[in-house]
């Protein structure tokens, strides 16, 4: 398969006055179109660094990033970041939250976009929810409303920072479902960071184990299960296995 | 709307709401009431000395003689336009600094030392000075009012933009906002309950400043109006003021309550 974002022999030092922090030590991995891929590893270890490198947020000390074999940019337009909480504006209207990224880039005229947000909003049920605030939302709605802004963007790469850590249980394997299907639907490509490691094998065709600090990539699992949701994946005979060797490289 | 068959828990439920209110509401009254009449029973009766306390009566006919020979008018009106002119001068400049303040964090830095002097100061302490330089009357009142709480809305506003999550933050930055959009489509609006408990602070706080300023130096207000009476001792006229400043600052609180129910948090 096709490279489509690739990390080579990156490098990442955070600074503070007492000391020097290494982050991550000479991190290389790659992930192909259209592919999901999840970041495990034991907490701490920088996985959210990784992120933020990705993102453009912070940039390499040492090494390159690479997607669709172009080095990536501050404010690179090609990525799309969601983050733990749904981090909605509780003053907005969902609509308004939706149309935010549009907004900034003052793209609110432009009407294929708009167009855009409507249809991803119908598709996923919530536009008779269109003009309500956020705290009218269940989290699980929230929680597709905070994708559905990310993808109003129409980034090619998503990044997914522990998306369902703030949610029950219960909502937490719904949304679940509902975000890969959303994902896989829409054909973009994710990299998911969790701690959690059900949900990882869950959703990913690819799982990178991280070391812990300095994170190096400790080993690369593909994964194949049967079944077309997360949910249903989880019953595949082989995922409590793969449960355990992640959990064993881990520890 | 669906209608919705509630239990009849429901209606009990709603029915004891409406008793405790109007129990709270009966107790308001009650209160005062009886705090008007004891004072009226007692000052006539002799308990207490009306010189030194006045009555109920004894104001009600102060505020009739003041009306009518037209001078309540005018301190009212003086101590209002010099409270509800600080007040505004100090939110809009206070503001103004805070922003300024969170926009550069080095300019945060400098000012921080002084910001904490300002706030543990006394303004009053800077009352003769005030006087020294824009003149006794209306300017200098209105410059300490501003004084007061300019500082509390700078510092509470401060906090206010700071405490606006990161992670909030980063989505704006990951959706390439500048920092002006960042300031006016997240920090403010974050910021708005913030700046109503603010408002409803400096309400309060402006009235201080507005009478100390009259205390100072004036020919006008209700804050001269206190001192006057205090001086030629007749206190029929400073318990009058007092009870005027009551109506008049519970007004502004009234003012801005609303804006509360209307952005809640």
């Amino acid at each position: 398969m096709e490279k489509f974002l690739e990390f080579k022999d990156v490098s990442y030092f955070y600074q503070t006055k007492e000391s020097e922090i290494h982050a991550l030590d000479r991190l290389s991995f790659d992930i192909g179109s259209c592919e999901f891929a999840s970041l495990v590893g034991p907490s701490g270890c920088g996985k959210t660094t990784i992120l933020s490198l990705v993102a453009g947020l912070l940039s390499a000390s040492e090494g390159e990033i690479l997607l669709d074999g172009k080095k990536i940019e501050k404010n690179d337009s090609r990525i799309g970041y969601m983050f733990q909480r749904d981090q909605l504006f509780e003053w907005r209207t969902i609509w308004q939250n939706i149309t935010l990224g549009l907004e900034i880039q003052k793209k609110k005229k432009d009407e294929k976009m708009l167009a855009l947000c409507e249809e991803l909003l119908k598709k996923y049920d919530l536009y008779n929810f269109k003009n309500k605030k956020p705290r009218q939302l269940s989290g699980g709605m929230r929680q597709r409303v905070a994708l559905i802004r990310t993808l109003a963007l129409q980034p090619q790469l998503l990044l997914l920072d522990e998306p369902f850590s703030a949610l029950d249980f219960q909502t937490r394997l719904k949304v679940c479902d509902d975000v890969f299907e959303i994902i896989k639907n829409e054909k973009k490509t994710a990299l998911l960071v969790t701690h959690d490691i059900s949900e990882a094998l869950s959703m990913s065709d690819k799982v990178i184990i991280l070391s812990s600090r300095p994170a190096s990539v400790k080993e690369v699992m593909k994964l194949n299960f049967e079944g077309s949701t997360p949910l249903k994946k989880r019953e595949d005979k082989d995922f409590g296995k793969n449960f355990d060797k992640i959990w064993r490289n881990l520890t | 709307m669906k209608k919705i068959n509630y239990s009849k828990a429901h209606a009990r439920y709603l029915k004891k709401l409406k008793k405790e209110k109007a129990l709270v509401a009966f107790w308001q009254i009650f209160v005062f009431i009886a705090f008007l009449g004891i004072w009226e029973l007692f000052s006539s009766v002799g308990v207490l000395d009306p010189f030194f306390f006045s009555s109920p009566s004894r104001i009600a006919t102060t505020l009739a003689t003041l009306a009518s020979s037209g001078n309540l008018w005018i301190h009212i009106w003086t101590s209002l336009y010099e409270t509800v002119l600080g007040f505004i001068i100090a939110i809009v400049l206070g503001t103004i600094i805070a922003i300024l303040l969170w926009w550069s964090e080095r300019l945060r830095k400098i000012f921080e030392p002084y910001l904490i002097i300002l706030n543990s100061l006394p303004k009053i302490a800077l009352g003769p000075l005030i006087v020294l330089w824009v003149g006794s009357g209306t300017g200098a009142t209105i410059v300490m009012c501003v004084l007061i709480c300019i500082i509390i809305t700078t510092m509470s506003m401060l906090g206010a933009f700071i405490s606006c999550e990161q992670d909030k933050i980063m989505l704006m930055k990951s959706m390439h906002a500048n920092k002006f959009q960042i300031l006016f489509k997240l920090i403010l609006p974050h910021s708005l309950p913030e700046f109503i408990s603010v408002l409803k602070i400096n309400v309060g706080l402006s009235w201080v400043g507005t009478v100390m300023g009259e205390y100072l130096s004036s020919k006008a207000g209700l804050g001269y109006l206190i001192n006057y009476g205090s001086q030629m001792l007749q206190l029929d006229i400073v318990m009058t003021s007092i009870v005027l400043l009551c109506v008049l600052a519970g007004g502004m609180y009234l003012c801005v309550c609303p804006l509360e129910k209307r952005y809640p948090k």
